[in-house]
């Protein structure tokens, strides 16, 4: 525990604020445009999707970690690296997420716990896949490829996601509740598959 | 890489006049198939050939208007150019990343020209799109029923798209030195489409790079009124303008690189005024006179005493309407079975590609409509309407049967077709065999009760001699105004419908 | 001598490729030297060692610990220093403040005695004069020797360095030279390098890999004396030599099987390196 207290301050300094930030203000930006109008009112869900998306960018950067090799072999472990990182970043992205929501009008503001459930699987799975990227590869900095995965999934899901587990569904859609039972599912899986690609393998079982 | 390092030191050509030009064409070859082979890029080519190929032939058939299939291959390079930004973001980004700039910076190749060769990959790119681009649009234009023609100028807008989205990462990388900024970007530009193109902004609806109309409608293509030729001229010149700033940024500050921004920017700004002037008089004056008078456009063919009037570039189709024609008189009796008819293709086009207003029914005798688009359902739509003028006399009295006739005009609508069961599903609205539902035509629809959905299956199940020659016998009587469907299936031989008989 | 790192049967594929292929060995306290070409394995070997990378099969302690576990891992990377082929800095931090940092990674909780010993690695590392300045700042040496800073920071009993000394001029090699034999005293070094001079003046044993094999594990001198006899100078280049060279004096120096009164030269560690990669070479042709 002392030694998690005592890294809080340099590990903050080396988690990269200016990445997150940038694609904060991208975020804002795009959930600010939900004032401009009658009809970008209308489009408030999908420019908090948006929103949500941009801020998940920034968040595959949050493992980058360019004294990564240096670092690779000290006693404390890298759950406790990665859970420094991450809960330095969980204040964060609730008050961005908080002003995200506050410019949204309140009456063009979809039903705010569903949202923020969508917003916490996208933001986990940002982290989870940055993990999974620290854990499968010996890149020291995941951002880059792992924010190209997440638009790639993004894009890829939005086209051909198959209508019987819709995600993306508006909020008149009849499939909302059950739309957010599955991002309740995508929240916990991600999850659990963070935590586990967290975890520095004793032995090596999947080669690459 | 090394080709360009080596060049000059082998040959020590520095001063030869088009050394570095060469060393940049050498640098935009290793860079492009770099690019080409990210894998963001492997993957968009792989989805965009896969869902383009899965696609084909699903929305048109055999019988493609080829001005709808040209606009058709503008949306799926978006994937393509945004995963372009992506990789040659990154490419560009590769020799700051890897703090191999120090060493770069003393090569013989300024980074301007590095940035050039990283430009001419994304033109690369943008050639590739255009091989897939003209691939799909051949396809259909090779399609035996392929109708109309193709811009250009739509045509060239999936590659500009990606060259355009390409050269903006580009750019991005030459102003913020940060991977986080593509991947920005991306996110920025997909949202900004959706909200522009969910917007109604009219004439700057334009200024996005691709627009689609959301249409079913066909028009001949003189009256599309989408000015494809000055919005290519607008993407090409943004796109250009966007990598010579980029040239400009990485430090290539030549008078050419300063003229050639200006002269894209004008470019742009020509082409962006002149795609927003909106639909010309001639333009308004033309579609009038296409969906009014019809007649003062077309040229009208006589097959076997019908008469076909068409559209100039649907002439090839008068082939595929006389077929139905005659197939549809050949199950009539009475009169009906030498009636000739007046085939009139007829368009909406006042309101445009956006206009999505029925057609009138006509009145004069004998007189049918049919529409712009062909194949699949388009076909016993066409046939039922065929059937209710031989039956009723004009296509107005035709669209307002409620009687038991539906019984022998759906067996001449259908009952020529190879599988008249789906063909009936087909030209219903509800895609439906049984019970009642409406029956949709080109122009007005008709509604079918429960009654005359029984009976006319009945009649689909006799054997197709003895069900033709049953309604041949029994014309005059099945044709009567107000014969209820009881009256035809005692009439037919079939036994009486249970079903409700009531239309609406 | 007792071992402080034994290793046996350690093996790792990439892929189609034997990184190491049932590697065993014995480490003591002293300098050991780690040679070998490019791709025979030396930075794998080390980054499992160092515990960076698990093996898929083998079994190694280090200090009697065995890392196969994750509390035995916990417990070997308490005593290990490691500096990588290719180090990583936050350029924003001091060089003090870099090394903190991984001295807090280390487990060093009292701040005042953390302090010390950042302190006592610098002066060690010879930065004393720039442990204010921001890594970004630093010459490629410099951060070369942060990287050195932060693998001794905490004392630890075991150090792997891989090519420590890669991109340093003569003079700051000789300084790192300086620091790795301090260091060697009462610790267990293993030391990658291209370097044979290195190895010549620093270590008390010498391993040699190739093909992910340990193809030579024994003395400096050992090693040296593989290729006594097999050296010759001569006026031409000896066209049965397995190689030949024309040095400063004119005369041809060559290594391989020496036709009959051939004038016989002094070998170095250099020679006996060749000459083992040589047969190794052979072996695995064979």
């Amino acid at each position: 525990m002392p030694v998690t207290r005592q890294l809080v301050l340099p590990v903050h300094r080396t988690v990269p604020w200016g990445a997150v930030g940038a694609a904060g203000a991208a975020g804002l930006l795009l959930a600010a445009l939900t004032r401009t109008g009658e009809t970008a009112e209308r489009l408030s869900l999908y420019l908090l999707r948006a929103a949500i998306l941009a801020f998940a960018v920034g968040l595959a950067f949050l493992l980058d970690d360019p004294a990564r090799h240096t670092t690779a072999a000290v006693p404390t472990p890298r759950p406790v690296r990665v859970a420094l990182r991450v809960a330095l970043a969980v204040p964060a992205a609730a008050a961005w997420w908080t002003v995200a929501l506050l410019l949204v009008p309140q009456g063009a503001r979809p039903p705010v716990g569903d949202i923020t459930l969508e917003a916490g699987a996208a933001f986990v799975l940002a982290v989870a896949g940055a993990a999974a990227a620290v854990r499968f590869s010996e890149v020291a900095r995941p951002g880059p490829p792992v924010s190209g995965g997440l638009l790639a999934t993004a894009v890829l899901a939005l086209l051909f996601w198959p209508g019987r587990w819709a995600l993306f569904v508006p909020v008149e859609d009849e499939r909302w509740a059950a739309a957010h039972d599955r991002w309740a599912v995508v929240l916990a899986g991600a999850v659990v598959f963070g935590a586990v690609c967290a975890v520095e393998p004793v032995r090596r079982r999947i080669r690459f | 890489m090394t080709a360009v390092v080596e060049k000059p030191a082998v040959s020590g050509t520095l001063e030869e006049p088009g050394g570095p030009r060469k060393a940049v064409l050498a640098l935009a070859l290793f860079e492009s198939r770099r690019l080409l082979t990210r894998i963001p890029v492997l993957v968009a080519f792989a989805v965009y050939v896969g869902w383009t190929v899965w696609r084909s032939g699903k929305a048109w058939g055999d019988y493609p208007a080829l001005q709808d299939a040209d606009r058709a291959t503008q949306g799926a390079p978006m994937l393509i150019g945004l995963a372009v930004l992506l990789s040659v973001n990154s490419a560009a980004l590769r020799s700051h990343r890897h703090g191999t700039e120090q060493l770069l910076t003393v090569l013989v190749l300024p980074r301007w020209r590095r940035t050039a060769a990283h430009a001419l990959s994304v033109v690369a790119a943008a050639l590739l799109t255009a091989v897939c681009v003209a691939g799909q649009f051949g396809r259909e234009a090779l399609r035996p029923g392929a109708i109309g023609h193709g811009s250009v100028g739509e045509l060239l807008v999936g590659p500009l798209t990606v060259l355009l989205f390409g050269l903006a990462g580009l750019l991005m990388a030459g102003l913020v030195r940060s991977a986080v900024a593509a991947p920005l970007l991306v996110v920025l530009f997909l949202f900004l489409f959706l909200f522009f193109s969910g917007m109604d902004y009219g004439a700057a609806l334009w200024l996005l790079p691709v627009v689609e109309d959301a249409t079913s409608n066909t028009l001949p293509s003189d009256l599309l009124g989408r000015p494809a030729a000055w919005h290519a001229l607008y993407l090409a010149g943004l796109a250009l303008s966007l990598g010579l700033l980029a040239l400009l940024v990485a430090g290539g500050r030549k008078p050419a690189v300063f003229a050639g921004v200006a002269g894209t920017l004008a470019m742009t700004l020509v082409g962006g005024v002149a795609q927003s002037a909106g639909d010309s008089p001639e333009l308004v004056r033309a579609r009038e006179r296409a969906s009014v008078h019809p007649e003062q456009v077309q040229s009208c063919v006589r097959r076997d005493g019908s008469t076909y009037c068409a559209f100039p570039e649907w002439e090839p189709r008068v082939g595929d309407w006389a077929r139905v024609v005659d197939r549809v008189r050949s199950l009539a009796g009475g009169g009906a079975h030498e009636q000739d008819v007046v085939v009139r293709q007829r368009v909406e086009a006042r309101y445009g590609l956006s206009g999505d207003a029925a057609l009138e029914s006509l009145k004069r005798p004998h007189e049918v409509t049919v529409g712009t688009q062909w194949g699949g359902n388009r076909v016993p739509e066409f046939s039922a309407a065929v059937a209710g003028v031989l039956i009723a006399g004009d296509e107005k009295a035709a669209t307002s049967i409620c009687d038991g006739r539906i019984v022998p005009l759906m067996w001449l609508a259908v009952g020529w077709e190879s599988d008249p069961l789906d063909a009936l599903r087909r030209v219903r609205l509800n895609d439906t065999v049984t019970g009642s539902d409406s029956v949709l035509q080109p122009t007005d629809g008709l509604y079918m009760t429960e009654a005359q959905t029984e009976v006319l299956r009945a009649l689909l199940d006799l054997p197709r001699a003895e069900a033709g020659a049953r309604v041949k016998d029994r014309w005059v009587e099945l044709t009567a105004p107000k014969i209820t469907a009881a009256r035809a299936a005692e009439l037919l031989g079939l036994p009486a419908p249970e079903g409700e008989d009531k239309c609406l | 001598m007792t071992p402080t790192v034994s290793a046996s049967g350690l093996s790792l594929r990439y892929g189609g490729t034997r990184a190491l292929d049932d590697v065993s060995l014995r480490l003591t306290a002293g300098v050991t030297g780690l040679l070998g070409p490019n791709g025979a394995g030396k930075t794998t070997l080390l980054r499992v060692l160092a515990t960076a990378l698990p093996a898929d099969r083998g079994t190694f302690t280090v200090l009697g610990h065995d890392p196969a576990t994750a509390r035995g891992r916990q417990e070997v990377r308490r005593r290990l220093g490691y500096l990588p082929q290719t180090p990583g800095f936050h350029p924003d931090f001091t060089a003090f403040e870099f090394v903190d940092y991984v001295a807090i990674l280390k487990e060093m909780t009292d701040r005042g005695v953390r302090h010390r010993e950042v302190r006592r690695v610098l002066d060690e590392a010879g930065l004393a004069d720039v442990r204010g300045k921001r890594i970004r700042k630093l010459s490629g040496g410099m951060r070369q020797r942060v990287a050195l800073g932060a693998a001794l920071v905490g004392d630890p009993g075991f150090l792997v360095l891989d090519e420590p000394t890669v991109g340093l001029d003569p003079e700051q090699r000789m300084r790192f030279r300086e620091l790795i034999a301090g260091a060697g005293e009462g610790r267990t070094v293993l030391l990658s390098t291209h370097q044979t001079e290195d190895v010549a003046m620093l270590c008390h044993r010498v391993l040699v890999m190739a093909g992910g094999r340990v193809r030579f594990e024994g003395t400096p001198a050992e090693l040296t004396a593989r290729a006594a006899g097999r050296v010759w100078s001569s006026a031409e280049r000896d066209p049965g030599a397995k190689a030949g060279w024309r040095t400063g004096t004119g005369s041809f120096r060559n290594l391989g099987d020496p036709p009959a009164g051939a004038d016989l030269l002094e070998p170095t560690l250099e020679d006996g390196y060749l000459l083992t990669l040589d047969g190794a070479g052979a072996e695995v042709a064979a």
